[in-house]
């Protein structure tokens, strides 16, 4: 272990329970990254989100599914049935010691095991309970289900995204992949868990959070509120680019290999940005007329804009591979980038020289794989992936024998009778 | 007595700019830390340019109304840190602060005199936020970002879209709102480190970066499975799987089908409204929601792998069902019975027709002194004993000079106005606004 690897994360010392579904494990995973002890409380056989693929060699299983290991690293993992007596006791003996608890189910589930925040914080009152649901504990959309596609529909992002009428005839409102929906409401949900922390480093005591996944969603669209709190517009969608009030310049041009570039341009085009696009083209070779004295009137730039954007710009990106672009445009100031796919990330210098990608050893397949890794490099507390997504249950012993002190053969008996 | 907040006592020192670290301090404000913004009138680019200024009303500093919402819950400063005087002003607010967060380009306040190597000498326990395009370290730090060149860079675009087309890409800057996320959850991790250990650090956050984890199961399926997302059929627009295409996970939860948006009445640009169907057992409960029990037995929609696979159809015929009733009503229908769905929202839609954000408090009117009074975003989360709210819109320019500067850092009255009249707190060649000759009375 070299010296760094000995200084903990900024969490170190925080216990924290999760009992999260495809919601919340994205939180608990900031945290766990971050030197949290993270105990995950999976209902015996799994979360359901276990069965998210992609899948390790596209073989389903709960232990392979590619989502929850990304998911749920750094954490440790232990199966209770909460719906039984033995179930609740074990979990509030772990919950008299926890720090933290983040929680998913529906609103009003944990109350109904005599679970809420008042029953227990009584025997731990500097517990922080955050409640991480698609709409919050309370209101007249409580109890309506989600996904991750719905919250993109509700929370405006959808209304923002799309095509050009000339891309696409008729297209519908694009919902933004990946799973948006849980990270925007893992980020604020940390925020809250956090702050509460803070305020507890002071009072002693912990709280309530509430966080409504639909409200992040909802607070995750720039300015296009203040577009219809201010001026009352309702924004057009384009490709790739910017909503806006009405149609404003392509910023996505395809390069010679297929990838596109952003380039923004439009809005920014004056006399010295001209010259400075004709130095550009200059190194390349480009044939234009960017230099010719008529261009450093803002009127006629103004006039010409449709020319210069799609004309030249387009042509000049459309004869270079996109990280040709990429790099000489942003060396000389231009604020472009290649738009890259997953598998043009690994090759980018800029993230190897950031250490970004971890190794993370499998033990259950005998090798280590490549993971995503830090946000932000802490400097005074690092980041780290401390272990892979735990196995089904693969802590049972661990914590609930060495922790809580069930014997081996009651762990068996718990097993049996599907507490655990 | 009020209630106490989560950031009681705690002092930011705001160097940020435009959207993503003003976004970040927005929130630290609303949980009640002290937020001291510094600004300069001649290089401002949060204000300026505004096109969310209200009809008739002139384009200045003080009417942006999306700086507005940014910035609430903070002060202003107007200080040249840029001059010898205004950069030591800089350092004495600091040595009484807790937290530092700036998104200037990398090492633009190093090369100040405001790096974390200068700021730690005069407090040690300083947590020292840097929110950069692309970080303080890397081959490329000097790059500079907007959102969509981050969203780009990082793969975020790429995801997003129909399959065959350019990416649709997301429609605003969300690695803006992102970063400014992270930017908070840094500066709140930092400090909570602080209070437990006495020890600051500097946090070097980027743009770029930040955006890259947020495509986790695409890179695992590269780095583990080998497979790219450069494939037919993705990415698979509102669907998880595009017809016709290989069987594989799409990164966006279970595949299953309807998955999809649909037309709704009167067949406006937001009329539409999107359902999930996640088992068969919620197929049973819309056919019946639709009124077409007969589908029932439709062996083209029986099993999940036969919607999928029968996907058009599928989404004409919901389709022939919404089109017949508002987006609001389709969703109460289906929530009604079990069944997922939600409306199209547009940001008018979500202040005026959302009951859900109306009955949490999204939206809440406050004062402003040149755009009048306007509903701002709320937080999305509830602290049961330390509570979490907006308590003022954003501050004019320079709105706090004189309050920081006499009432916090101890000057007279009199430097203030030699630091008018020489420039630190105020462009000497600038026209002073009504409020500056009311602070120097």
């Amino acid at each position: 272990m070299s010296a760094v690897d000995q200084v903990e994360g900024p969490l170190a010392g925080l216990r924290v329970l999760e009992l999260a579904d495809e919601k919340g494990q994205f939180c608990g995973k900031l945290m766990g990254d971050l030197g949290a002890d993270v105990v995950k409380i999976e209902p015996p056989g799994g979360e359901a989100a276990r069965r998210v693929g992609p899948f390790y060699e596209d073989i389903p299983d709960p232990n392979r599914s590619l989502s929850f290991w990304y998911y749920n690293t750094s954490k440790r993992g232990i199966t209770l049935d909460l719906e039984t007596a033995d179930g609740r006791a074990m979990f509030g003996r772990l919950a008299a010691v926890a720090d933290v608890i983040l929680e998913t189910r529906e609103p009003g589930y944990l109350a109904s095991l005599g679970l809420d925040y008042e029953a227990l914080s009584y025997k731990n009152p500097g517990l922080v309970l955050c409640s991480l649901t698609p709409f919050g504990q309370t209101g007249p959309w409580r109890d309506y289900r989600s996904s991750d596609l719905l919250h993109m529909a509700a929370g405006g992002e959808m209304a923002s995204c799309g095509y050009d009428e000339e891309d696409v005839p008729g297209a519908p409102p694009i919902a933004p992949g990946g799973g948006n929906a849980w990270h925007m409401g893992g980020h604020f949900a940390y925020m809250g868990i956090l702050a509460a922390l803070v305020s507890r480093t002071v009072s002693g005591r912990g709280q309530h959070v509430d966080c409504s996944i639909h409200e992040a969603c909802a607070l995750t669209t720039e300015s296009a509120i203040a577009n219809y709190v201010y001026r009352g517009e309702v924004l057009i969608r384009q490709t790739g680019r910017h909503h806006a009030a009405g149609p404003t310049p392509r910023t996505q041009f395809l390069a010679k290999d297929g990838k596109y570039v952003t380039a923004l341009v439009g809005g920014r085009l004056n006399p010295k940005y001209v010259l400075e696009l004709a130095e550009l083209f200059d190194v390349f070779g480009f044939a234009h007329d960017l230099r010719d004295p008529k261009y450093q009137d803002p009127k006629a730039i103004a006039e010409m804009t449709p020319h210069i954007i799609d004309g030249l710009v387009a042509s000049f990106i459309a004869g270079l591979p996109a990280e040709d672009v990429y790099h000489a445009a942003q060396e000389r100031g231009f604020t472009w980038a290649t738009v890259r796919a997953p598998e043009d990330l690994l090759e980018d210098q800029h993230l190897q020289d950031r250490g970004f990608w971890k190794e993370v050893w499998h033990p259950e397949i005998g090798r280590s794989f490549i993971y995503p890794g830090e946000a932000a490099i802490y400097n005074g507390s690092p980041w780290r992936i401390s272990r892979r997504a735990p196995l089904v249950g693969e802590h049972n012993r661990e914590i609930l024998c060495g922790e809580l002190g069930v014997s081996l053969g009651e762990l068996c008996a718990l097993t049996e009778n599907g507490v655990v | 007595m009020s209630r106490p907040r989560a950031l009681d006592g705690i002092r930011v020192v705001d160097f940020s700019w435009v959207r993503a670290g003003p976004w970040a301090t927005r929130w630290l404000g609303a949980l009640g830390a002290e937020i001291i913004k510094i600004e300069w009138p001649e290089n401002e680019r949060g204000r300026l340019p505004s096109s969310t200024t209200p009809h008739r009303m002139e384009v200045n500093l003080n009417t942006s109304g999306n700086f507005n919402d940014t910035n609430v819950n903070k002060k202003s400063l107007t200080l040249n840190v840029r001059s010898e005087k205004g950069l030591a002003i800089a350092k004495r607010l600091i040595a009484v602060s807790d937290i530092v967060i700036e998104n200037f380009s990398s090492r633009v306040l190093q090369k100040w005199g405001l790096g974390y190597d200068e700021l730690v000498k005069i407090k040690p326990d300083i947590v020292y936020v840097s929110m950069s395009g692309y970080g303080h370290t890397g081959r490329n730090h000097h790059y500079t970002t907007f959102g969509p060149v981050a969203q780009a860079a990082s793969g975020l675009t790429f995801l997003s879209g129909l399959p065959g087309k350019p990416p649709a890409g997301w429609g605003w800057s969300y690695m803006d709102d992102t970063g400014g996320m992270y930017g908070a959850m840094c500066a709140l991790t930092g400090l909570y480190h602080r209070n437990r250990t006495g020890k600051g650090q500097h946090i070097d956050q980027s743009q770029m970066v930040s955006a890259v984890p947020l495509n986790g199961p695409a890179l695992l399926d590269l780095t583990v499975n080998g497979r790219g997302s450069k494939r037919a059929g993705f990415p698979p627009g509102n669907r998880a799987h595009w017809p016709g295409t290989p069987m594989v996970n799409n990164y966006r939860g279970p595949t299953v089908a309807p998955h999809n948006a649909y037309r709704t009445a009167p067949g406006g640009y937001n009329d539409w409204c999107v359902i999930v169907c996640a088992n068969d057992d919620e197929w049973q409960k819309l056919v019946e929601v639709m009124g077409r029990p007969e589908l029932r037995d439709d062996a083209r929609f029986g099993t999940v792998a036969a919607r999928l696979e029968h996907q058009d159809a599928l989404d004409e015929l919901i389709e022939a069902w919404t089109t017949t009733l508002g987006k609001y009503e389709v969703t109460e229908r289906c929530q009604t019975a079990g069944v997922r769905a939600l409306p199209v929202q547009s940001a008018e839609d979500r202040v005026e027709h959302d009951p859900q954000l109306a009955h949490r408090g999204m939206y809440q009117e406050l004062d402003h002194a040149a755009l009048g009074r306007h509903k701002v975003q709320n937080a999305p989360f509830r602290l049961s004993e330390t509570p979490v709210f907006n308590h003022a819109a954003s501050p004019l320019i320079g709105e706090h000079t004189r309050e920081v500067v006499e009432g916090l850092l101890g000057f007279s009255h009199e430097d203030l106005r030699a630091g008018f009249d020489d420039g630190t707190f105020w462009p000497t060649k600038r026209q002073r606004l009504a409020y500056h000759e009311e602070m120097l009375r």
